[in-house]
C-alpha cells in the first residue's frame, strides 16, 4: 500500500488518536459528557462530494468505549499470518462513525452497541471484579464463549448475545473493507483490465468443473 | 436570457429520451433548448471510479440520503427528492425514484437493454389483456439497430423465441463462475441462460465531441462512468448534440406548465430558475416532454392539456420484482480471481415458457426474466458471510475465507398488465416547494402478477436446489414477496401511445393527439411493459418519433 492509497478512515483514525490523547487531559470530562444526548446530527445530504467523501456528523464514543471496542475487536478478529488484528487497524474509528451517524439503521445499532458495551463491563465486574478493559484475555474469552456461538448462548445472556452479533458484524464490515482485510479474503477486483475481460482463471474453472460433477450438473465451462 | 439563442424546440428533461431527441434534432440542424430540473453534472470529474468503500461514510452502505449507497451516481434524488413530495392514496404503496441532475436516471441504471420482441408489441392479440401497440416489432427494429450502433451494446444473439438479437452487438464479456453454475443448473432444468445485452462498451467508440472508452472491468456502473463505457447521456448524446452548436442546455430549470395558444397549439413552457426563484417562459415551435413517465404526466395534468382521452396518468406500470439470495456450498473456498467483470451480470435467464403459456399450461399471462449475480463482490459496510457468521477468533477468520464469494442472488423482473387501480393523478391539496401540485399514486397488483411471482419463486428455488444451495431469503407468500410498485424503477404507460385519440395520449410517433406540436417521448408512451427493461425501447421510440417531428417541421406541418 503506497502513501496515496491510505484510506480516509485510516487518516481519520490517526487524527482521532491524536485528539483522544488530548481528551485524557483536563477536557476528558467534556469528551465523556458528549456521549449523553447530543443535538440531532446532520447526514451527508443528497448531493455529497463523492470524490472527497466525508462523514459530517460528530463522533460520540468516549475514549473508554473506543478502547473497549478495540479490545473486543482484537479478540473477534485476531492477528495471524494472513493479516493483523482488527483492533490494531483502528476498527473503533469505523464503529464510532457508524454508531454516531444520524440515520435510523445506525441509530438502532447504536442503542444495541452502547447498551452492550455497558453490559460487557457490568458482566466483567460481576464475574471478575473489573471492567472489560481490566480483565485478562482469558477472562474476556469466558464471557465471549457464553454469547458468541450459535446454539450455545448461555442462559440469561441474551442481551449480550444480540450485542455480540451486532459488534461482530460491524467489526467484520470495518475490517474486510480495509486493504488488510481485502487481501486476507482475496478480493482481486477494483483493478482495471486493459484488454477483454479474461473470465475465470484455469484453476477457478477446474474447481467449478469438479463441483458440477459432484452436483450431477452438465459441464458448461467449454 | 435566451436572446442569443432562439430555439425551435424545447425539451423538458435530459435523460434517455430527452438526450436522444436532442441528438436527432441537433443533427438535423434544428435549434434545441433543453431544460433540466436538476443541477449540471459531469461524470468525467464527478465519478468515484475505483474508490474503495472504506473511504465512503459508513463504508458506503445505503442510507436515506443515498438509498443505493454513498457512491451511487444519483444526485438530489432517490425515493424522495428534498422539497418535492408525492402522495399515495390510502392502501396504495408506490415508490417513485427520481434524480435531479443532468442526464437524469441514465446516470444510475443497470444498462440491461433487451429488445422487445414481436409478441411484446401485440400483447392484446396474444392473450386479450391490455392493449396492442400501434407499432409492430418490424416498425421499431430499424431504430433498435440504430440505437445499438449509436450507444454501444454488448451481447450475443440467442435465437430464442421472442428474444430478438442484433447484428450490432459488441463482444460480450466471458461468464464468471457463479453464472456458469447458474447456467449448468438451468440447463439441467431446460431453462436457457444466455448472454445479457448491456449498454456497456467492450470496444472504444471514438467521437470528436464524445469519445468513449471501452470498459476496463472495474468500478460499479451504478456510480456512473467517467470513461463513458457505461451509457449515460452526459458522456454521449448530450456532448454529441452540443458539438453541432444546435443544443443549449439550461440546468436547475423546473418546468411546471406547457402553455398553449387560442388554437390549442403549444407555445412554450414556463419554468422556475431554481437558483434565483424567478419564473421564465421558453418559447418554441415544438414542445417535447421527456421528463420521465410520471413527471411528464404531471406536467400535462397541471397544464390541463393533451388529455381528451382521459388516459394521462392512467395505465401506470412497473416491472414486477422479487429477489432471492442463497448460500452455495459448491462456491465455498474456491480459487480467487478478479470476478468484477462489467459489474453487471454477464448472463441472464430470459423468459422461456411461451409455448407452455400458449398451450394453457400456466396460470398467469406474460413473462418474467431472472437477473443473476453474486460471488466475489467488493466488500462494503454490509459485508457478511450469508448467515454463516458464528463465534469469533481464528475460526471466524477461517470462515470468512471459506464463505466469501459463496452467496448468490436471483432478481425476478416480470411483466405487469395495466389495470384500472394503478395510476397517478394530481393531489388536490399538496404542492411542492415551488408551489406546483404534486402527484398522488394509486397502486394495486392484480392476480396476474401475484401468480407470476409465485411461479418465479418456485423456479428460483428449483434452480437453487440444483445448485445444492441453501436459500437465505425467508419464504414469503407471493403477495408479500412482490416488491412495491415503482421499486423496480421501470414506470411506464402514463401517456401511452395508441392508434386512436379516444384511448391513448399520443400517436405512434409520440405526438399528442390533441396538441400536434407537443411530443411526449419518455417511457410514458409505452403501451405495455413486457418484462424487459424499458430504456432501449424508450431510445428507439423517441428516435422514431423525432424523425417524424423533423419531417413535419420541414414540411411546416408543425
Amino acid at each position: 500500500m503506497s502513501g496515496s492509497e491510505l484510506s480516509r478512515r485510516q487518516t481519520m483514525a490517526w487524527m482521532l488518536a491524536a485528539s483522544a490523547a488530548l481528551a485524557t487531559g483536563p477536557h476528558a470530562k467534556i469528551a465523556r459528557a458528549a456521549t449523553g444526548p447530543v443535538p440531532a446530527a446532520q447526514g451527508y445530504g443528497t448531493d455529497p462530494n463523492l470524490m472527497q467523501p466525508k462523514a459530517p456528523w460528530p463522533l460520540t464514543l468516549s475514549p473508554a468505549q473506543r478502547e473497549e471496542i478495540r479490545i473486543a475487536a482484537d479478540l473477534i478478529i485476531p492477528g495471524d499470518e494472513h493479516s493483523p488484528s482488527a483492533g490494531s487497524l483502528h476498527i473503533d474509528s469505523f464503529i464510532d462513525e457508524w454508531v454516531s451517524a444520524p440515520y435510523p439503521r445506525q441509530q438502532a445499532d447504536a442503542k444495541i452497541v452502547l447498551a452492550g458495551l455497558d453490559w460487557l463491563d457490568a458482566e466483567s465486574k460481576r464475574r471478575f471484579g473489573t471492567n472489560f478493559a481490566g480483565a485478562t484475555d482469558a477472562q474476556r474469552r469466558q464471557i465471549f464463549d457464553d454469547i458468541a456461538w450459535r446454539g450455545k448462548v448461555a442462559a440469561g445472556t441474551g442481551e449480550g448475545a444480540e450485542f455480540f452479533g451486532k459488534l461482530r458484524q460491524l467489526v467484520m464490515a470495518g475490517f474486510y473493507t480495509l486493504p488488510e482485510g481485502i487481501a486476507d479474503i482475496g478480493y482481486k477486483g477494483n483493478s482495471p483490465i486493459m484488454g477483454d475481460y479474461p473470465g475465470p482463471s484455469p484453476e477457478a474453472l477446474a474447481h467449478l468443473r469438479g463441483k458440477l460433477k459432484e452436483l450431477g450438473l452438465p459441464d458448461v465451462t467449454t | 436570457m435566451m436572446r442569443d439563442f432562439e430555439p425551435d424546440v424545447v425539451i423538458v428533461g435530459s435523460g434517455a429520451s430527452g438526450g436522444m431527441t436532442a441528438y436527432v434534432l441537433a443533427q438535423a440542424g434544428i435549434k434545441v433548448l433543453m431544460l433540466e430540473a436538476g443541477r449540471h453534472y459531469d461524470p468525467t470529474t464527478e465519478t468515484p471510479m475505483l474508490n474503495w468503500e472504506r473511504d465512503a461514510p459508513l463504508a458506503g452502505v445505503s442510507t436515506p440520503d443515498k438509498p443505493f449507497g454513498f457512491y451511487d451516481a444519483t444526485v438530489d434524488g432517490g425515493w424522495q427528492v428534498p422539497g418535492e413530495p408525492y402522495t399515495m392514496a390510502p392502501g396504495s404503496k408506490f415508490k417513485w425514484w427520481r434524480a435531479r441532475m443532468l442526464g437524469g436516471r441514465t446516470n444510475h441504471w443497470a444498462r440491461h437493454v433487451p429488445r422487445f420482441g414481436p409478441y411484446d408489441f401485440k400483447p392484446y392479440s396474444r392473450d386479450g389483456l391490455g392493449v396492442d401497440w400501434p407499432v409492430s416489432y418490424d416498425d421499431v427494429a430499424p431504430y433498435y439497430d440504430k440505437v445499438e450502433q449509436l450507444i454501444g451494446v454488448h451481447g450475443k444473439t440467442s435465437g430464442l423465441e421472442n428474444q430478438p438479437g442484433s447484428n450490432y452487438f459488441l463482444p460480450p464479456p466471458k461468464p464468471r463462475v457463479p453464472e456458469l453454475l447458474y447456467a449448468a443448473a438451468a440447463k439441467s432444468l431446460n431453462i436457457p441462460c444466455v448472454e445479457s445485452p448491456r449498454a456497456i462498451l467492450t470496444r472504444d467508440m471514438p467521437h470528436p465531441h464524445a469519445p468513449r472508452s471501452k470498459c476496463f472491468f472495474a468500478s460499479p456502473c451504478g456510480r456512473g462512468c467517467s470513461i463513458g463505457a457505461a451509457f449515460q447521456t452526459p458522456t454521449s448524446l448530450l456532448p454529441m448534440a452540443m458539438g453541432t452548436g444546435n443544443l443549449r442546455i439550461v440546468t436547475d430549470a423546473m418546468v411546471h406548465t406547457v402553455k398553449t395558444d387560442r388554437d390549442g397549439r403549444a407555445t412554450g413552457v414556463l419554468y422556475f430558475d431554481k437558483k434565483t426563484g424567478r419564473e421564465h417562459f421558453a418559447k418554441a415551435r415544438v414542445v417535447v416532454l421527456a421528463a420521465s413517465a410520471c413527471e411528464s404526466a404531471r406536467l400535462l395534468l397541471n397544464s390541463g392539456i393533451g388529455n381528451s382521452s382521459g388516459q394521462v396518468g392512467r395505465n401506470l406500470m412497473d416491472s414486477t420484482g422479487t429477489d432471492l439470495a442463497a448460500h452455495v456450498p459448491a462456491l465455498e473456498g474456491r480459487p480467487r480471481y478478479n470476478e468484477d467483470g462489467n459489474s453487471q451480470e454477464h448472463l441472464f435467464i430470459p423468459w422461456w415458457l411461451y409455448k407452455e403459456q400458449k398451450a394453457g399450461l400456466l396460470d398467469f399471462p406474460r413473462g418474467y426474466h431472472f437477473e443473476i449475480g453474486g460471488g466475489f463482490d467488493m466488500p462494503d459496510g454490509d459485508f457478511g458471510l450469508g448467515g454463516n457468521e458464528d463465534g469469533y477468533g481464528a475460526k471466524l477468520k477461517e470462515d470468512a475465507r471459506r464463505y466469501y464469494g459463496a452467496v448468490v442472488w436471483i432478481s425476478l423482473r416480470g411483466e405487469m398488465i395495466p389495470n384500472a387501480n394503478s395510476y397517478c393523478e394530481i393531489d388536490p391539496t399538496v404542492k411542492d416547494r415551488y408551489g406546483i401540485p404534486v402527484l398522488r399514486f394509486h397502486w394495486k397488483w392484480s392476480d396476474h402478477e401475484i401468480r407470476q411471482i409465485a411461479h418465479g419463486q418456485k423456479t428460483a428455488r428449483a434452480l437453487f436446489d440444483k445448485m445444492g444451495a441453501r436459500v437465505l431469503t425467508p419464504d414469503k407468500p407471493p403477495e408479500q414477496a412482490i416488491a412495491d410498485g415503482g421499486v423496480i424503477i421501470h414506470e411506464v404507460g402514463t401517456t401511452r401511445m395508441g392508434d386512436k385519440p379516444s384511448n391513448s395520449v399520443v400517436n405512434q410517433y409520440c405526438q399528442s393527439w390533441d396538441v400536434p406540436n407537443l411530443f411526449v417521448v419518455d417511457g410514458g408512451v409505452m403501451a405495455s411493459q413486457a418484462h424487459k427493461n424499458p430504456t432501449l425501447t424508450i431510445l428507439a421510440l423517441s428516435w422514431r418519433g423525432t424523425d417524424r417531428m423533423v419531417e413535419q417541421m420541414r414540411k411546416h406541418e408543425i
